[in-house]
């Protein structure tokens, strides 16, 4: 089989071999390292996508080739020559800002795809075919991925028209994305039975995104033992100054001051005190991450899942990262996330608030050890103790939810942080925090 | 050549006095030392390009020269140095165009074929053969639409009166009857041939009037004051609404067609024959000291002559030439070259 | 407003100039007594008499030459080269004279002179009586290029025409001598170099000129209803100066040009127009830039091949809808 150049950015068109790690002749087991490929944004490690000996190694070290030219040839057991490679894909850049609980797949040092392989799954024009200057010039500003946008032109031609409605949000394309590593864990097939009472438009295909993150779920929850744990948490405090902020930050902003920046600065405020949670294993060691890098789940109109990330919160008020939050949302409906938006994420929170959910046990992005659903925040009863005794108040109330591995702290550790996170979220000034 | 039906018409009608002897000699001294000091400056690779000069042809421009008006309008052609100087163009601006500097009349941008003023109403020189021709009449008719006493005169060279524009502008000249004067300066080449071979008559112009309905003039080119007494005619009978007049004045080049031409086609005997016998300067100034002209007085010209010359030529010399920008200047009357915005 | 012909704007602007300046004259072949020979002249001879409006002999370079030398001693000409094929005879003074006087002089000419002639065929009166020359006359520097598509844009443009200080050749389209608009009464001026935007769209610009814009007018509602193709159609109105800002915006606004051209296919107008939209809007451009003209064969007299060879509404509609 074929292993060609992969797609290491959104616009990135080319390649450089950094290194081989074979030479022709060796025998190579899957995802073994084949080689190391470079472009000015990125570097990948290359493995074989299946076990085989090397027949031909096309490229030299210091060559600069287009994405999609073949590198090298694995003669695969019991296997004709020249199949594109189509086992991984990327996912995609999206719009919708409702999150689901999913998390995305990892950053980590897996096979590429390339766009150009003939396995190019659903809708979309074939990169080499006819692009217009204007196509070009709106794809290049928006940092789009031509290869996922339809075409409606003559012969399937991606038109200006085709583009302009991807950016201005009219169409939701399932746009491929910026080159994140794709999946190495996948699913066993398991025999279905067939549908009863279907007919051939009940069977959805799994796109790109679909095949990876269903990839990515069954490999983290291999990988790590999930454990739930909950707090809830009464909003008041943070009701109060969104109340009486969130006006002036709506004029001025034009956008509304939602709950979700001020779990991530308490969130924030208590990995500080409990770094042990945003941290990754490393062989059989914690690697404990100096930034907090919060990944914002961002659901593709139930097309699939995106975490883009806030870089370094600790180092910002709520209102920056109720900013950074807004960029991001801004970026992924314009289809315009690039891999750094994508990289560096060490804790992750998924937002199911919106759809007004009490409780969920969300996967854990690898390689991060843990990740916070936060659902919906409703006016419950409570009850209140004073020294002149109990009463009922009615509050907003809703209910944070952490999984986390528990290969990397115990049930006491991550208790106390929930504790303390509801405990920022209900105490904290946070009219000086924003 | 064949005498003309009217050579003597005009004779005798227009007495010059001394003044007006005086002036005659002068411009046509002026005018040698001019076209002189071209070729010299040519010779030095100071002139760019290709120059034509009239070297041997003066008497005819000064005698018109001397008997224009100064609202008259002159059309020339580009051996036309003399017509402009006798208009008033200064030596300066007339050498320093030969020589591309930014004190050239025309900034360089004509060039030694263009020479224009249109302030003295030397309205161009003409490098298209005949162009100028209709271009004259032109000048001609607005002077009778307008009603002024203005009177267009046109020099073109044997060789023009075989193109199509020479044969439509005095047919055109003749039914309107426009206050035009052309003045054919036959001085027997057209560029490298001799005229007789390539024209189906003997005079190349004064053969040619009748055709239009007009006269035929056939006159001395080296006569000053025939000439002067030619133009002066001519010119009455424009101004006085009697319509165009064709002149065909008999001369000689001294020189080539142009710079480039050192002139091998002309019979050595020919050539010495004009420059040394007929040559029109020598000549006014052996027959004014003949009729009791001071020599004191033409040395006098000459010797302000010289210095004029001289004076100018360093004047040229010391300008440098013109700037990059001017190119993009005057293509319209808004001093712009823009086609689009 | 008032219903006026093509020829009758032709007359009524030459009157409203030559009412308002004395300095304005006419001549030409036939064009006083006869009122010319496509009566675009009538009723000028009467009013301003012959010493006005002249009948000349055949003679193209005294006429031009005429004109010229009255232009550059205090006149306003106006002269007419009846086809302008004939331009090819007289072509010496226009180019070499008329386009340079004011640039060789070193802007001591003036040259404020209008030389009107009937352009283009659909005639059925031959190969040389039936040509677009605008395209010549884009080639020259030193000469402005007029072509009017209908009556109301033929007074306006003319009468500027003979306002404007330089020298203009302003070509009428002998087909169109005889169609009627609405043409403002009065004075009416159209300052030259403006193009007019003859129908808005947003899927296509198509430059048309003289002649070709009714085609492409016409060729725009049938795109419009059988294809739903919304067309922008531009009219130029002057090839020099030429409002290069109204073609580049529109085509940055569409995506695609089209032009559509009488002159023969070689270095006609639309070419230039082309090469600047591909040089200055290349990145907006999302299909290739087409160009509609007659053929590069000299045009057959026989009705059937002529209208085969210039542009018609059927081809344009054709190209256009199926443009990438």
């Amino acid at each position: 089989m074929n292993v060609l150049m992969p797609q290491l950015g959104e616009t990135v068109s080319e390649g450089t071999i950094a290194v081989w790690h074979i030479k022709v002749g060796d025998t190579v087991a899957k995802d073994d390292p084949l080689l190391d490929v470079e472009t000015d944004k990125a570097a990948i490690e290359v493995p074989a996508p299946k076990a085989g000996v090397i027949s031909a190694i096309n490229v030299a070290e210091g060559e600069t080739v287009d994405v999609g030219v073949v590198l090298v040839v694995i003669d695969v057991e019991g296997e004709e020559s020249a199949a594109a490679d189509s086992e991984t894909a990327s996912p995609a850049a999206a719009p919708a800002q409702a999150a689901a609980p999913v998390a995305a797949p990892t950053p980590a040092a897996t096979p590429m795809s390339s766009p150009t392989s003939a396995a190019a799954t659903g809708s979309v024009a074939k990169s080499g075919a006819m692009l217009s200057p204007a196509v070009r010039k709106l794809v290049s500003q928006h940092n789009l991925d031509v290869s996922s946008i339809a075409g409606t032109g003559k012969k399937g031609r991606v038109t200006r028209q085709d583009v302009l409605a991807i950016i201005d949000g009219s169409t939701a394309a399932p746009a491929a994305a910026p080159a994140q590593a794709a999946v190495t864990g996948r699913s066993t097939p398991v025999p279905v039975p067939a549908p009863i009472g279907a007919d051939a438009r009940s069977l959805i295909p799994f796109d790109r995104i679909r095949k990876l993150t269903a990839d990515h779920m069954v490999m983290s929850k291999a990988t790590s033992p999930h454990v739930l744990q909950a707090v809830e948490v009464d909003y008041t405090a943070v009701d109060a100054v969104r109340k009486s902020y969130g006006p002036g930050w709506k004029a001025d902003k034009g956008y509304s001051l939602t709950y979700l920046p001020f779990i991530a600065k308490a969130i924030v405020l208590g990995l500080r005190e409990f770094p042990k949670i945003n941290s990754s294993i490393v062989e059989e060691a914690l690697q404990l991450h100096p930034l907090i890098n919060l990944g914002i789940a961002v659901d593709l109109n139930f097309e699939g899942l995106v975490v883009p990330v806030v870089r370094d919160c600790a180092s910002k008020s709520v209102g920056q990262i109720a900013e950074g939050i807004k960029a991001l949302s801004i970026k992924a409906r314009s289809k315009s996330l690039s891999p750094d938006d994508f990289a560096g994420g060490t804790y992750t929170i998924s937002n199911s608030g919106p759809f007004g959910t009490l409780m969920t046990a969300p996967v854990i992005n690898q390689p991060q050890v843990a990740i916070m659903s936060t659902d919906g925040i409703r006016k419950r009863p409570v009850v209140i103790e004073s020294e002149s005794g109990d009463s009922i108040a009615i509050r907003p109330v809703g209910i944070l939810a952490q999984s986390f591995d528990h290969r990397a702290f115990d049930g006491a550790y991550s208790a106390a942080f929930m504790n303390r996170v509801r405990n920022i979220l209900e105490q904290q000034d946070w009219a000086s925090e924003l | 050549m064949t005498k003309s039906k009217d050579k003597t018409s005009s004779a005798g009608k227009y007495p010059l006095n001394e003044t007006k002897q005086l002036e005659l000699y002068q411009l046509m001294a002026e005018c040698r030392a001019l076209q002189q000091r071209a070729h010299d400056l040519f010779m030095q690779n100071l002139v760019k390009g290709t120059t034509h000069l009239g070297l041997g042809q003066e008497a005819i421009a000064a005698g018109f020269g001397a008997a224009m008006r100064k609202d008259d309008y002159t059309f020339n052609t580009y051996r036309g140095h003399n017509h402009n100087y006798v208009r008033g163009v200064s030596m300066t601006a007339i050498l320093g165009e030969l020589m591309g500097r930014d004190i050239g009349q025309l900034r360089g941008k004509g060039g030694s074929m263009h020479i224009t003023d249109t302030t003295k109403g030397a309205m161009g020189s003409y490098a298209i053969i005949g162009a100028h021709m209709p271009i004259a009449a032109g000048a001609a008719w607005s002077a009778q639409y307008r009603g002024t006493e203005q009177a267009a005169v046109c020099f073109f060279g044997d060789g023009t009166t075989n193109i199509g524009a020479f044969h439509e502008a005095l047919n055109f000249a003749a039914i309107w009857k426009l206050p035009v004067v052309y003045v054919c300066e036959n001085n027997q080449y057209m560029e490298y041939t001799a005229i007789g071979d390539v024209t189906a008559v003997p005079n190349p112009a004064a053969d040619r009037a009748a055709s239009y309905g007009l006269t035929s003039i056939l006159v001395d080119g080296n006569d000053a004051e025939l000439m002067y007494e030619t133009a002066m005619a001519a010119l009455d009978t424009a101004r006085s609404g009697g319509g165009p007049t064709l002149i065909e004045a008999v001369t000689y080049r001294h020189y080539g067609h142009s710079r480039a031409d050192p002139g091998k086609y002309r019979p050595d005997e020919e050539v010495a024959e004009w420059k040394n016998n007929r040559d029109p300067l020598p000549l006014y100034r052996n027959k004014l000291l003949e009729a009791g002209m001071p020599e004191s007085k033409l040395a006098a010209i000459d010797a302000n002559t010289e210095e004029m010359i001289d004076k100018a030529t360093e004047e040229a010399k010391s300008s440098g030439p013109p700037p990059d920008e001017i190119a993009f200047t005057d293509v319209w009357a808004d001093g712009g070259a823009a086609w689009r915005n | 407003m008032a219903q006026l012909s093509y020829r009758d704007a032709v007359a009524a602007a030459i009157a409203q100039e030559m009412r308002r300046d004395k300095n304005v004259l006419f001549l030409g072949e036939d064009v006083a007594a006869a009122g010319g020979v496509f009566k675009a002249t009538v009723g000028l001879l009467d009013e301003f008499g012959p010493l006005r409006v002249r009948d000349t002999p055949i003679s193209e370079q005294a006429i031009l030459g005429a004109a010229m030398g009255a232009a550059m001693t205090g006149l306003k000409p106006i002269a007419e080269i009846m086809f302008s094929d004939f331009f090819a005879v007289c072509w010496d003074i226009v180019v070499n004279e008329i386009a340079k006087a004011r640039y060789m002089s070193n802007g001591q000419h003036e040259c404020p002179l209008v030389i009107r002639s009937a352009n283009g065929g659909g005639a059925r009166f031959g190969a040389q009586h039936s040509q677009s020359i605008e395209n010549w006359a884009m080639a020259v520097p030193g000469i402005k290029v007029v072509a009017p598509s209908n009556a109301a844009d033929v007074k306006g443009l003319l009468a500027a025409s003979i306002q404007d200080p330089d020298p203009v050749l302003f070509f009428e389209q002998k087909s169109m001598y005889g169609l009627k608009c609405d043409v403002p009464e009065g004075d009416y001026i159209i300052p030259l170099g403006q193009a007019n935007i003859a129908r808005e769209g947003s899927d296509v610009t198509i430059v048309a000129l003289a002649a070709m814009v009714p085609k492409a007018l016409k060729a725009a509602e049938v795109l419009q209803e059988k294809h739903g193709l919304s067309c922008e159609v531009i009219d130029p109105r002057c090839l020099v100066p030429l409002d290069t800002k109204s073609i580049l915006e529109s085509v940055s606004k569409t995506g695609r040009l089209v032009t559509v051209e009488e002159n023969p296919r070689l270095c006609g107008w639309g070419a230039e127009i082309a090469s600047i939209v591909g040089e200055e809007c290349f990145w907006n451009l999302d299909a290739p830039i087409t160009r509609i003209t007659t053929p590069h064969i000299p045009l057959a007299s026989v009705d059937v091949l002529e209208d085969l060879m210039i542009p018609s509404v059927d081809r344009i509609v054709s190209v256009v809808s199926e443009m990438d």
